[in-house]
């Protein structure tokens, strides 16, 4: 397994965001974790690349657990995981190239291995041609497969995707989940938050569903038939 | 490793690259707020420097009885040489006293000529004393012990002004030290502050690097060295600011410049206060990851 939530639960001040989530994510699997807003889906997400830590119960990603990390530990748990947001988040005083090599510059790779990392991943996304633009220059589909890219670059075991689509259009935000699939495919684990569960299809990715923070069965969560 | 220290630095120049007015616009505050300290140093260093020589100049002089005879006077200074804190005795024989009056004073040495061949100027010991027996209380102890030995008509040493001397010297001393710390204080904070403003505006910068998995160190260093560079250059402008004005001054008001450990010591200050503002900086400045 590589993630693994043993009856977590995270309260802020005294209010339950998360409680008593169990969850198990196995090498090279695609999992949604689907429900409406405020379900408690980023939060869940901040438990995996332990921005957040829970207030019983204990997380466990690629080997580091969240009741035993130290702080030196957690840049070397967020290499092994890329993290695509809704906002993108990109630095906007700074190219594309410089946005993807990011998080290989802070790795110390050398400079001539983040070049060839990035010259063909921006060729394989194709986003060559605006490797020099900075993100304001970019449409807002270009802009989120920028944020993939970077997410990426440094070859993740799992890559976090929280309401990726959120800003973008229905037909880039079909592109963006093909581009999900695609990464998938090629082994790298996806997890992907979203309250729309129906932009993935059925027997691409395994579902979960999140509701005031309690995972809940499908047909008893109160949108599902909305879907 | 190495190639993560230059993408540290490079992220520093980045830093400052982006937002070189404000960069420079506190360097100039620093360097003014370090201005007023480098010229409080120059009026202390100048006043120091008067204060201490008159401080060398601090000695005992042993004024001898008509009746002690040469070899007596030589055998007195030969047992107070060998007293704790002094450096070194002269004995002064009533005709080199009276060369040295005439010298020191000729228009009045008609009055040894007026007194006549019976009168003599007495013998006398000068005592030069080590530098750190210069003090109103050791002096003054020395000389109590001198003046109850045999054949020692008077003693003087500067009673009147050589405790307030001392004090002065004292005084400047801690001066010197607050205002150094005092300065270091405000300095920091004007850094600290800077920081962490600078800080707040690269507040997605140094989310995304922590994202992203850069160590604790790469995220703070850009920050510590963008410090460390303002306490720098401001205190080195403000020496060069300070040095000019010296400079134009040095004509109508006769003085020194700071001496190379106090310039050291400026630039020290500096430093280390940009690195304390930086820190300080970073502490109330660097946000938390959020998702």
């Amino acid at each position: 397994m590589i993630i693994t939530f043993q009856n977590v639960s995270r309260y802020y001040n005294e209010w339950p965001a998360l409680e008593n989530i169990n969850i198990q994510v196995q090498e090279g699997e695609f999992l949604v974790v689907s429900g409406p807003s405020g379900a408690g889906k980023t939060t869940l997400f901040r438990h995996i690349w332990m921005g957040d830590l829970p207030s019983s119960g204990a997380v466990e990603v690629v080997g580091f657990r969240s009741d035993r990390i130290r702080r030196s530990d957690l840049a070397l748990l967020r290499r092994k995981l890329g993290i695509v947001f809704q906002d993108f988040r990109l630095l906007s005083d700074r190219t594309v190239y410089d946005n993807v090599a990011l998080p290989l510059q802070v790795a110390g790779t050398s400079p001539k291995a983040v070049r060839r990392r990035v010259f063909s991943l921006l060729a394989e996304m194709e986003l060559n041609h605006r490797r020099g633009s900075y993100p304001h220059e970019l449409s807002g589909g270009e802009q989120q497969r920028v944020a993939i890219a970077r997410a990426m670059v440094a070859h993740p075991v799992i890559l976090l995707a929280d309401e990726p689509t959120g800003n973008l259009d229905p037909e880039v935000s079909r592109r963006v989940i093909d581009l999900l699939i695609e990464i998938n495919s090629s082994g790298t684990a996806v997890v992907l938050a979203t309250h729309d569960p129906r932009q993935v299809p059925a027997g691409t990715a395994r579902f979960l569903y999140l509701d005031r923070g309690h995972l809940v069965n499908p047909s008893s969560w109160d949108g599902y038939e909305q879907l | 490793m190495i190639h993560l220290i230059k993408n540290a630095v490079r992220e520093g120049f980045l830093n400052i690259k982006g937002k070189l007015a404000s960069f420079l616009i506190t360097i100039l505050m620093v360097s003014l707020s370090f201005m007023v300290f480098d010229i409080f140093l120059v009026v202390s260093w100048n006043m120091g420097t008067v204060l201490k020589k008159e401080q060398e100049n601090v000695g005992i002089e042993i004024f001898l009885l008509e009746n002690v005879t040469e070899v007596e006077a030589v055998n007195l200074a030969d047992i107070i040489s060998g007293m704790d804190g002094v450096r070194s005795v002269y004995y002064v024989s009533p005709d080199e006293a009276e060369a040295v009056f005439r010298a020191d004073l000729p228009e009045q040495a008609d009055l040894l000529t007026l007194l006549g061949p019976q009168f003599h100027l007495p013998a006398s010991i000068q005592i030069a004393l080590h530098p750190n027996y210069r003090t109103s209380e050791k002096v003054g102890g020395l000389a109590r012990i001198i003046s109850g030995m045999d054949g020692v008509e008077d003693i003087v040493y500067g009673k009147e002004y050589l405790p307030g001397l001392t004090r002065a010297v004292d005084i400047l001393e801690e001066l010197v030290i607050l205002a150094g710390f005092v300065l270091a204080l405000s300095l920091s904070l004007i850094v600290a502050n800077t920081v962490r403003l600078a800080v707040a505006k690269k507040a997605l910068t140094v989310q995304i690097m922590s994202i992203v998995g850069a160590p604790g160190w790469f995220v703070k260093m850009p920050f510590l060295g963008e410090g460390l560079l303002t306490g720098i250059a401001g205190s080195t402008g403000s020496l060069l600011l300070t040095g000019a004005v010296s400079w134009m001054l040095s004509s109508s008001l006769p003085h020194e410049f700071l001496p190379g450990k106090w310039i050291m010591l400026v630039l020290i200050l500096g430093a280390s206060s940009g690195v304390a503002g930086s820190w300080l900086g970073m502490k109330s400045g660097i946000p938390k990851p959020r998702s």
